[in-house]
């Protein structure tokens, strides 16, 4: 099986299913258990297009890797003091968090926004965390906060 | 004069009394304590018998120093990522004093809700095997049985998991602690000798939990 040949529709039903038996075996702590999901994808495809290191260079290079993969239309972001909010235009995973909002829940995981939680770790060597992913028509606006490291780490 | 009690009303007592310690004195916690603290963890109830539970005893300053750290860490994380969300504010808005309620939030997302495994005397880690169906339930027994021997022993504990609830944290500990990999870390219970008395938290009336052959009729009537 190739990725061209993969719908889409399956993948994310599938993707939706997995993340659904987290929730329900964890509740809202599922989220967490989440955290580093696209690591795998972040060292083989998004590492290389990160150019320096600041928050937009990331952002940057992020967005390029996924536009080029097909996996969002692209991704660009507001900076406010630690709080970093991250729009993501045409995520192929978009059904999946809708689905989860119409199942009463807040989305658990976005991978574009993880992607960059690890550029964030990994280049810059601070922690971060998604506060909020929110979903609307344009794309979804994924909340970060960032932190400054912390002693005895 | 000494108490006497039944055995239930021994065990309700032990039950009613454990409190969640987060500040501790210096005094050691000694080795026949955390011999007696093991011994209750390792006769809980597991799934098929099979005692999924192991116990890594942290004495030395500086690995607890880095417990502390990642407990504290993560903590500070999640709870300003709620602050600035204002989910927390949400959550506090019945709390009317905003001064109490300042210090809670500082509280919370400083991470210094957790930090405190640097400053217990001992810390217990929790791990459990992967290879057996119900590593968290059984390797929960095990930390509530620990918790009540505390208790009985006159000591403190806190059960904190917020070293383990991120997988970015439970990797971190994993590598401070050599853990493999097919083994999970649950818990770490920090011990030692309470600085002070603590009131007992409120709980929720019998008749809000429990329901009467299915769910939603109560089983008890509100009590006047």
């Amino acid at each position: 099986m190739t990725r061209e040949n993969l719908p889409s529709d399956y993948a994310n039903s599938v993707i939706y299913e997995i993340q659904k038996a987290f929730w329900d075996e964890r509740g809202n702590g599922a989220r967490f258990r989440l955290t580093t999901v696209g690591r795998e994808y972040f060292s083989d495809k998004c590492l290389a297009q990160i150019h320096g290191e600041s928050v937009g260079e990331i952002v940057q290079g992020i967005g390029k890797a996924l536009a080029e993969e097909g996996i969002a239309a692209g991704m660009s972001y507001e900076e406010e003091d630690r709080i970093v909010r991250l729009k993501i235009p045409g995520c192929l995973h978009q059904s999946v968090e809708r689905r989860f909002l119409a199942a009463g829940a807040e989305p658990l995981m976005c991978v574009p926004a993880n992607l960059v939680v690890l550029a964030v770790e990994a280049v810059l060597k601070r922690p971060a965390e998604i506060a909020e992913i929110k979903v609307g028509d344009d794309g979804c606006e994924v909340t970060l906060v960032l932190f400054e490291p912390r002693p005895g780490l | 004069m000494t108490e006497t009690y039944t055995l239930a009303e021994a065990t309700m007592k032990v039950i009613q009394d454990r409190r969640s310690i987060r500040s501790f004195t210096d005094e050691p916690v000694s080795e026949e304590a955390i011999r007696m603290i093991l011994e209750a963890a390792r006769q809980a109830p597991s799934g098929e018998n099979a005692q999924p539970w192991r116990f890594i005893v942290v004495r030395d300053a500086e690995t607890r120093k880095a417990l502390g750290a990642i407990g504290g860490g993560g903590s500070g994380r999640r709870f300003t990522a709620e602050f600035v969300t204002k989910k927390m504010q949400e959550r506090f808005a019945g709390l009317q004093d905003e001064e109490k309620k300042k210090a809670a939030f500082e509280k919370l997302t400083s991470g210094n809700v957790s930090a405190f495994l640097a400053d217990a005397p001992v810390d217990i880690v929790v791990c459990g095997r992967k290879n057996v169906w119900d590593l968290p339930y059984d390797t929960s027994a095990a930390i509530e049985n620990m918790l009540l021997m505390v208790t009985g022993l006159g000591l403190g504990a806190c059960w904190v998991i917020a070293p383990c609830i991120d997988v970015r944290d439970e990797e971190r500990l994993h590598k401070l602690l050599n853990v493999p990999d097919d083994i999970k870390i649950v818990s770490i219970i920090a011990i030692g000798h309470p600085t002070r008395p603590h009131r007992p938290r409120p709980r929720l009336p019998l008749h809000e939990l429990v329901y009467n052959e299915v769910w939603g009729t109560p089983y008890y009537k509100e009590e006047a």
